[in-house]
């Protein structure tokens, strides 16, 4: 018990790193990114890779972060001339055909059985101690990235954003360049996410293709409508929710004795009736974003 | 030669009349609705359940259209029309809710092992060199027909002309007297219906399984955009490049560019030239193959 309690808030840690780089983009600038996932997997696969060909952890991280920045960039590009929902669909085709690759190039990515025993970093101490560790080391993280994820909101880049996010024609009158905002601020959420994939990959010792699946996107894009896009405290307590929801499942299925698909489907049911019901009645969101009205 | 052309156009009448609805719902409400792919999956099941219950396959299918039809309609008068007031993009996200819900519903009721259609067994046509199986022949021929039933009433009907006007320039048709209202909803229902109808022939072949909407998510999406959005043939023919590309990519033999003797991509990739095409068509006609219009940024 108190090991899944553990394991589920490392997972959730992991989780809250990844929707806070959602947030930088969906949340702030408005932007509808379907394909979010793919900077996790980048993250995960490059400390595959790179752990497996002999490298410390730090470089795996670091070569994750630099590859997820730079594919940012070149999403951003393509994004300069689309629609917004248009440009959702882009991202999703994106994820698609990196996850397609990645179930494919066996020689780089070990195909459908992915890459496995990847060094857990603090595996060689005693038994509770390595987990908790990892957990105090994930939320460690997860506090750095939070406290500076706050400060870029509501700092000036942060203001710039929301005003695009609200009013673009304005923001562009008062000498923004919206075309930069939104590559910087896809690039800063990109090399955020790449962080969490790092550390799941190192978590789970293990990554294949099924990280990049597009539900999981989905599930990011649940728990920020949950929560309250745009507001760091939100996008938290979505996490923490969304999580629970998850972790109840396991528990359900011994205690009703449901087969394995109707667990999954559960699962599935209960993000999708969640994430319907706080569009209906509360599309900001639990703890919603404090915008200040210009008189 | 024509083998190749059949397999074309038998994954075409896969994929039309879906991406067909999908356009067609998008002239009028605005939104890219991802529940799209997901009637026909519903579809399917229903067309199974119905017909294991004994009714004659054609009468299945037909009943299980309405029902999808009738859904869809639901679903927009309760749900999409609520959000569509938060903008398209909170509708969007609304939708994916939606197909995550469904999903999660057959999976539950349904489970994960895929449903075969008792369907009497039959040898393969076989015309000249070109191999069909009956399903297949008659999937296509329903497609034809149908595409030519709803051409005739898009273009010669005061009803289809309703449709286009709306979907061309809402608030003039509105201003002219056009009940707007009553064609949304005859257009949710019809494009439910014929969801579930495609959906219902792919299964015929496949059989019912929960990951049919899913896949066809993006291939469906990339005919409904090389079309243009809002332009219903136009997504018919873009389901026919989708078609085409996937069929060379299978069935062309490159090995004259490594030096071997046979060199074809893994199959795998097929999903991936789909996504591809789509990406190229984004970037340089965002708009559709068929765009005339000039507009302003």
């Amino acid at each position: 018990m108190f090991d899944f309690l553990i394991f589920s808030l490392t997972i959730a840690g992991i989780y809250a790193i990844m929707a806070l780089g959602l947030n930088l983009q969906a949340g702030y600038a408005g932007l509808l990114n379907f394909g979010h996932i793919a900077f996790a997997g980048i993250g995960a696969y490059a400390t595959g890779i790179l752990t497996a060909a002999g490298y410390p952890a730090l470089v795996g991280a670091c070569v994750g972060v630099l590859v997820a920045v730079v594919l940012g960039w070149c999403i951003a590009r393509l994004g300069r001339q689309l629609g917004a929902d248009y440009w959702g669909i882009a991202t999703l085709a994106i994820a698609e055909i990196l996850r397609t690759v990645a179930t494919n190039e066996d020689w780089l990515t070990g195909g459908a059985q992915g890459i496995s025993a990847i060094a857990f970093p603090l595996g060689n101490l005693p038994r509770p101690w390595g987990a908790l560790g990892f957990l105090a080391l994930v939320l460690a993280l997860l506090w750095v990235l939070a406290l500076a994820s706050q400060r870029l909101g509501d700092g000036r880049f942060g203001r710039a954003l929301r005003l695009m996010r609200e009013e673009p024609k304005l923001a562009a009158c008062m000498g923004y360049d919206l075309r930069a905002l939104k590559s910087r601020a896809i690039m800063a959420g990109a090399a955020t996410t790449a962080i969490a994939g790092s550390l799941y990959a190192h978590y789970m010792s293990f990554v294949g293709p099924d990280y990049m699946l597009a539900s999981e996107t989905f599930m990011l894009w649940t728990m920020l409508m949950i929560g309250g896009m745009g507001n760091t405290v939100g996008v938290i307590t979505g996490v923490l929710l969304v999580q629970a929801a998850y972790c109840l499942v396991p528990f359900a299925k011994d205690s009703l004795h449901f087969g394995s698909d109707i667990a999954g489907a559960l699962r599935i049911g209960l993000i999708g009736l969640i994430l319907l019901l706080s569009l209906l009645w509360r599309s900001q969101g639990l703890i919603p974003e404090k915008l200040r009205k210009i008189q | 030669m024509f083998q190749f052309l059949i397999d074309t156009l038998v994954r075409t009448s896969d994929l039309a009349l879906v991406a067909l609805g999908l356009s067609l719902v998008y002239g009028l409400v605005k939104f890219p609705n991802i529940a799209h792919v997901q009637y026909a999956m519903l579809g399917a099941y229903l067309s199974y359940f119905f017909q294991a219950a004994g009714v004659p396959m054609a009468l299945a299918i037909l009943l299980s259209c309405c029902a999808v039809g009738a859904l869809t309609l639901v679903l927009h008068l309760l749900v999409f029309r609520r959000l569509l007031r938060s903008g398209p993009a909170i509708t969007m996200i609304g939708s994916l809710a939606l197909a995550m819900l469904m999903v999660a519903f057959t999976l539950g009721l349904f489970g994960s092992f895929p449903l075969m259609f008792k369907l009497p067994l039959t040898a393969p046509l076989q015309i000249g060199e070109v191999r069909i199986g009956h399903t297949q022949l008659y999937a296509l021929a329903t497609t034809v027909l149908l595409l030519v039933l709803f051409s005739a009433l898009l273009f010669y009907t005061s009803t289809g002309r309703a449709m286009r006007a709306l979907s061309c320039n809402r608030a003039l048709a509105a201003a002219s007297g056009l009940n707007a209202e009553n064609i949304t909803r005859l257009v949710n229902f019809s494009s439910g219906a014929l969801a579930a109808l495609g959906g219902s022939m792919l299964a015929m072949t496949s059989g019912a399984h929960v990951n049919l909407g899913y896949d066809m998510l993006l291939p469906v999406f990339a005919a409904a955009i090389l079309g243009g959005l809002g332009n219903p043939l136009g997504a018919v023919a873009g389901a026919f490049l989708i078609a085409l590309t996937e069929t060379v990519v299978t069935n062309l033999n490159f090995g004259w560019l490594l030096g071997k003797p046979v060199a074809f991509l893994p199959v795998a990739y097929i999903s991936a030239a789909s996504f591809l095409i789509l990406l190229l068509a984004l970037l340089f006609k965002p708009y559709g193959l068929f765009d005339r219009e000039v507009r302003r940024v």
